[in-house]
């Protein structure tokens, strides 16, 4: 059973997926979220497109049309310097957030 | 700040929406073609790797439409849309667009006027520091039944006050003069005020170019210093740069000038002291006040003028019971008993007397925009009527009947804001006319403009209108049934509610416009009883107030007005020539208090005095009641004095004044006798009742004003005595010419004012209502085309459907004449203290306001009524 998006955490996984992978189009960026959650999540590849419309208009990313290896053209998300400020500060943001939700679960009574 | 930038992007992808779209589109096609390329290398055929493509993308439109959720702000994008629409909508129907327009910005722009001229009297702050703070200061004896500010405090008792009280921070007495300021080749006569070390620091108001005046100043031998006004600066010195190297010429005297007042203060002015000096609008000139040793030390004479500023954190309370305790104190040092201490608040002093007025006029003028708004609304209800078959189809093809609403109020928004933009246009012509309107009296009445306030008041204003506008074509159009609107074929299923919201509209409309009819109308009664006013002088008597300077002594005075009077008697048509010391309605006067012979007298008794020359009651036409007037061989120790009706009437009860005694109350034995009774004259206001008077002849007449009755205009009179008083002395400053007609229109000009604006307000409203009610019955016979039709195909006569719509018109406006009646009854309260000399239930301005209302009305109705009784029945079934 797949399992839905956490709320917000769709911008950072996005943003790390930039970070790491250099500029990525929609489709890159869809794909490799499927890979690495090994089909865990469930995403339609479309449902990306709010989440990559937000983080570019919040300036973390700047988009701009290219081609594929195989010629097709594509719209590449590069990461800008706020995306990497904003990235950073999710990472810890999140972190945080997981700690204490794994603290309190593994808390004995 | 991630968080504007997103807004910012936000709103700039709305101004960009096409190129967002296409941008969207394009990335998501090529987001499928690189799926679909995926599993074609997978071993799918091209087909197959489509169909998987959009499978693993999921809905196409649902991403688009969440990435533009996402991009854009929802509403604003709904919102542009709905005033797309509604721009197109109102363009479509122009003639509709055009009333509805016209109507609004006619109230809105009225509104707008006059909350200009409400924030330029009232709201603005006075130009004094923190004026809030401020002050007068008196010290009314109750005993003389006099208002409590003519009594300023005397100069000991001030200093005496300034000594022991802490409530005040500072504290200024002044008084004001009227000096002959010679400028090169004239002389004119101004209002100078006279003040102490800390008037300026009292008003925290600090010169633009040199000092203001000091207590060193004050000392006598150093008092010839003078402070001008920015606008003495421009007209007499041209602005010059060295003024504080010129020098000033009053009555005579050299004043060094040592400052100039920056524009905007010119304290005190003809309407800030309900005692001062009134001719003047302005003070020019300020003075040091310089008192001498027996004016600082003078307890009995009643004469500054004082204001102070109180202390932070002081009420107007404390400092009263504070200055109430030193009066009980001080008191007991005066001569007479019965000194009080009064604080007033300054600013209320300066506008409290205009502010109900004001107010009055903002309620006519929100009437005046009520109606305007019914119309509106009216307008658009009717024509939501017209599109129920639009709407209807709207609603069935899904359409959110929050949305259709949301439609109408934008509708009702566009057509409000454009009213408000042109009534702005309307308010600035209005403010053009307003200085020929200005009854003078109404302070800062002439600044009035559309500053930033006013701007915002009428966006405030346009909005509300249009709130008021839109809501009732939304509800009616809100409650559209869908299966009674898809039953009937989309006819007019809904007709029926709107016409019950119009008409309750119209009897609404009607209802206001008997408020204003009646307002208007008891106070056009009330100008008109003013107007009939015996003042008891003639308005054509021609006069000039004329004041020599120290450079003639006594007898060289007499002597220039004896001469005067000859030369002015010669003239050609000149009948007689006549002076007084001060002029009815000039707002002067000397007041004395007297004992009468054979009176149960009282130690308050108070008459106004006026000294004239024998021929003064001729050339007023001053008409002799009884005994004789003075004759040019008066002889000043003979003690003659002559009265009026009133006079005689209180203190000579049942006897013959003729023959009586009076005498002033500080020298009881000194007699004199009256020798004649002449006319009440109406000497403090057109309003207010003549008072007990005395005159006393003067043989030496050596200032004051001259009065001339003539065959000649008014004009070339003028003309001519300004001639001779330039041949008799080039350097004279004599006063305006104007004739006794001119003081009394200038004294019933604020009632002029207010009558004039308050009538063109219920004739606007008349008419608005008017138009809304010929709308509504046009609406009605059109609606009913069919039923009249069928009417008359079935026998009616054209007087019967003529009768069928007047009927109709006439049962609304009965209704609205009812309950504006009653509405009347009680809103005429508030303006009764404008009325004069007339109930504020008067029935006949009452049955006038009636009468009007439904003539007018029935005419309005007739017009659409009569295109009703020639409706071709044929035509109209027909149509159908």
């Amino acid at each position: 059973m797949p399992i839905p998006i956490l709320q917000g955490t769709l911008d950072l996984m996005i943003l790390r997926t930039l970070a790491t992978m250099g500029p990525q189009h929609a489709y890159g960026i869809a794909s490799r979220l499927q890979q690495v959650s090994e089909e865990a999540l469930n995403l339609n590849q479309g449902s990306i497109y709010p989440a990559l419309v937000r983080i570019e208009q919040h300036g973390w990313t700047r988009g701009s049309w290219g081609r594929t290896e195989n010629n097709r053209e594509a719209k590449y998300y590069t990461i800008t310097r706020a995306g990497f400020k904003a990235l950073n500060e999710e990472t810890q943001r999140w972190r945080q957030m997981a700690a204490v939700v794994e603290k309190l679960l593994t808390e004995e009574p | 700040m991630a968080h504007w930038r997103r807004i910012v992007a936000k709103l700039r992808s709305l101004l960009a929406n096409k190129r967002a779209e296409d941008d969207l589109a394009r990335e998501i096609a090529s987001h499928l073609t690189l799926l679909a390329d995926e599993f074609e290398r997978g071993g799918m055929s091209p087909e197959e790797a489509q169909l998987a493509a959009r499978r693993a993308f999921g809905g196409v439109e649902q991403a688009k439409q969440a990435h533009r959720d996402e991009r854009s702000p929802l509403w604003v994008e709904q919102a542009i849309q709905d005033l797309r629409y509604g721009l197109r909508t109102l363009c479509k129907s122009p003639g509709f667009t055009i009333t509805a327009l016209l109507t609004l910005a006619l109230g809105i722009g009225a509104c707008t006027a006059i909350f200009s001229l409400v924030n330029a009297v009232l709201i603005r702050s006075l130009p004094y520091g923190d004026p809030g703070r401020l002050v007068y200061l008196y010290t009314p004896n109750r005993q003389f039944k006099l208002p409590d500010e003519v009594f300023g405090p005397a100069y000991r008792d001030f200093y005496d006050l300034k000594r022991d009280s802490h409530s005040f921070q500072n504290m200024t007495a002044f008084g004001q003069s009227v000096f002959s300021l010679a400028s090169p080749g004239a002389a004119e006569r101004a209002s100078v005020a006279r003040v102490d070390g800390e008037f300026f620091r009292t008003f925290q108001s600090t010169p633009e170019l040199g000092r203001e005046i000091s207590s060193d100043d004050n000392q006598l031998g150093h008092e010839n210093v003078a402070v001008i006004s920015h606008a003495l600066w421009q007209s007499m010195f041209g602005s010059t740069a060295d003024i504080l190297h010129r020098s000033l010429l009053l009555d005579g005297k050299n004043y060094q000038i040592v400052g100039v007042m920056p524009q905007g203060f010119e304290y005190p002015h003809s309407t800030d002291l309900a005692y001062g000096e009134s001719q003047y609008k302005t003070t020019q000139v300020w003075v040091p006040l310089a008192l001498t040793p027996q004016q600082t030390v003078d307890r009995d004479n009643s004469s500054a003028n004082a204001v102070a500023r109180l202390n932070p954190g002081v009420s107007i309370a404390r400092a009263q019971a504070e200055m109430a305790t030193i009066m009980a104190r001080l008191d007991k040092l005066h001569q007479m008993k019965g000194w009080g201490g009064l604080v007033e608040n300054f600013v209320d002093s300066t506008i409290g007397q205009v502010r109900s007025l004001l107010w009055l006029l903002l309620g006519a003028v929100s009437i005046v925009l009520m109606i305007a708004s019914g119309n509106a609304a009216n307008l658009l209800l009717a024509r939501a009527a017209g599109r129920v078959r639009e709407l209807g189809v709207r609603v069935a093809l899904g359409a959110g009947r929050s949305r259709i609403v949301r439609q109408l109020i934008t509708e009702a928004l566009l057509i409000g804001l454009a009213a408000g933009t042109i009534g702005v246009a309307f308010a600035y012509l209005f403010l053009r006319v307003l200085p020929r309107l200005n009854p003078g009296n109404i302070p800062r009445l002439n600044e009035a403009s559309l500053d930033m306030r006013v701007l915002l008041f009428t966006i405030a204003v346009s909005l509300l209108t249009s709130a008021l506008t839109g809501v009732f074509p939304a509800l009616a159009v809100s409650r559209i049934n869908l299966t009674d609107f898809l039953a009937s074929a989309g006819s007019r299923s809904v007709a029926g509610a709107h016409t019950r919201v119009q008409s309750a509209l119209i009897v609404v409309e009607s209802a206001l416009v008997v408020v204003l009819l009646a307002s208007a109308g008891l106070l056009i009664r009330s100008y008109m009883n003013v107007e009939s006013v015996d003042t008891g002088f003639s308005q054509s008597t021609v006069t000039v107030n004329i004041g020599l300077d120290p450079r003639y002594g006594h007898p060289q005075a007499v002597g220039f007005f004896r001469n005067l009077f000859l030369r002015l008697q010669a003239l050609p048509g000149v009948e007689t020539v006549g002076a007084v010391s001060s002029l009815p309605l000039s707002n002067s006067e000397d007041l004395r208090m007297f004992v009468v012979d054979g009176y149960p007298n009282q130690n308050t008794q108070l008459a106004e005095v006026r000294w004239m020359t024998p021929n003064y009651f001729s050339a007023m036409r001053i008409p002799l009641i009884a005994g004789r007037l003075f004759t040019a061989d008066e002889k000043p120790g003979a003690h003659t004095i002559i009265i009026n009706q009133s006079f005689a009437r209180k203190y000579f009860a049942g006897r013959n004044p003729i023959g009586g005694r009076v005498s002033r109350q500080d020298d009881p034995t000194r007699w004199n006798t009256v020798v004649g009774v002449v006319g009440d004259v109406r000497h403090t206001s057109l309003e207010e009742p003549a008072e007990p008077q005395i005159y006393e002849p003067d043989m030496e007449f050596e200032g004051g004003y001259i009065t001339i009755r003539s065959s000649l205009p008014a004009k070339s009179l003028a003309a001519n005595v300004r001639a001779i008083l330039h041949s008799l002395d080039p350097n004279l400053a004599a006063g305006d010419i104007q004739t006794m007609g001119d003081l009394e229109s200038e004294a019933s000009a604020r009632r002029r004012f207010q009558t004039s604006l308050l009538s063109v307000f219920a004739a606007i409203a008349l008419f608005l209502a008017l138009v809304g009610l010929y709308g509504l019955m046009a609406y009605t016979v059109s609606r009913r085309t069919n039923e009249v039709g069928i009417r008359m195909a079935l026998g009616a006569q054209r007087s019967d459907v003529v009768l069928l719509v007047v009927k109709k018109a006439a049962f609304l406006l009965a209704l609205g004449l009812v309950s504006g009646l009653v509405a009347t009854w009680f809103v005429t309260r508030a303006i009764q203290a404008f009325l004069f000399g007339i109930g504020r239930h008067d029935p006949t301005t009452i049955l006038s306001v009636c009468g009007l209302l439904a003539v007018s009305g029935v005419i309005a109705a007739m017009i659409p009524a009569r295109r009703a009784a020639f409706i071709d029945p044929m035509q109209a079934l027909r149509a159908e």
